[in-house]
């Protein structure tokens, strides 16, 4: 057996997952944690990534509105992340082997690596491009990539229920 | 007709039919609301943390609000249009669960609110007085659209 199916099972029967699939409410409430802090988290994203796009608030610069956004987006990042690992410690098992939770994590990356390559290059010379209406090309490539990566996300998410 | 009758005419309609014959129909239209709610999410907490005074302070409340309330508006007729054919799968369920009932009632007093009081409380904070009420209206409005979510989440457990 892989050692990731391992991993896996190893979760799946352990006395807390059980709890956790078997409980009536606590896998609920964490979904519903887990949905709300993606709200968060792809909600204040993408009103920086439409401004970026030059759609709405234009007479605020980019490093301000990031400066006021981010935090937002880390705190729910940390969250759904956190509920996520619950609720798949729950579901371990069937997850491994169910193709919309992969799917949901090779995206996850992807919208990982568009943000890093954000932050390292795109966004360490927004003083000087900040505040045009309209940004840079490679910035509204970046925003573009971002809103379609982190609604494939969000769609790849939905989709595991039905696997 | 009754409210009873328009759920029941919504469900018997062709795109009531449609939904419950189709077999990805409510996965991909519950993923369409899902994106709409990240949306509405995101634009409801700038224009509250900005009425707040969290974020964005140096930048007028009114003229945020303005911009960014043409997404909210429009992240919320996605949301309505594909609530209404989420809702034309299983009238019949929601029009008896409580937790439809109480994400109904919740979702007006949040529309409601947005256009009365939250509208005044953003032309209080431009006007310069510094009042506790911008501060209250923008708790109160977070609470609501909240409460929506929570009550929405909960119609597939009740």
């Amino acid at each position: 057996m892989p050692f990731l199916q391992h991993f896996c099972d190893v979760l799946y029967q352990s006395n807390f997952g059980t709890m956790l699939r078997e409980s009536n409410n606590a896998f609920s409430v964490i979904e519903s944690v887990h949905v709300l802090s993606i709200t968060l988290l792809v909600g204040t994203i993408a009103v920086l990534d439409l401004r970026m796009l030059g759609l709405i608030l234009r007479s605020v610069s980019v490093s301000r509105l990031a400066r006021s956004v981010l935090p937002l987006s880390w705190s729910g990042f940390a969250v759904s992340v956190a509920s996520g690992f619950l609720l798949f410690w729950a579901e371990a098992a069937k997850m491994y082997i169910n193709p919309s939770f992969r799917a949901k994590l090779v995206l996850l990356v992807l919208a990982g690596f568009n943000a890093l390559v954000f932050h390292t290059t795109i966004y360490r010379r927004a003083q000087e491009w900040g505040t045009l209406q309209v940004c840079p090309m490679r910035a509204r490539v970046n925003a573009i990539a971002s809103l379609t990566l982190w609604s494939g996300v969000i769609i790849a998410g939905r989709a595991i229920a039905y696997f | 007709m009754s409210v009873h009758g328009w759920f029941m005419a919504l469900a018997r309609s062709p795109l009531g039919h449609a939904m419950q014959t189709s077999r990805w129909g409510f996965a991909v239209v519950e993923m369409v609301h899902l994106l709409g709610l990240a949306l509405l999410g995101g634009s409801v907490l700038i224009v509250d943390l900005r009425l707040l005074g969290v974020i964005l302070k140096g930048e007028s409340a009114v003229s945020i609000n303005r911009d960014v309330s043409r997404l909210l508006l429009g992240s919320l007729t996605v949301m309505v249009l594909s609530g209404i054919t989420l809702l034309s799968e299983e009238a019949g369920k929601c029009y008896y669960s409580p937790a439809f009932r109480c994400k109904m009632a919740l979702l007006a007093a949040a529309v409601v609110f947005y256009f009365t009081l939250h509208r005044q409380a953003l032309l209080r904070v431009q006007s310069g007085k510094l009042t506790l009420w911008p501060r209250v209206a923008a708790v109160v409005s977070l609470l609501l659209w909240l409460g929506v979510g929570i009550a929405g989440r909960a119609i597939g457990l009740l």
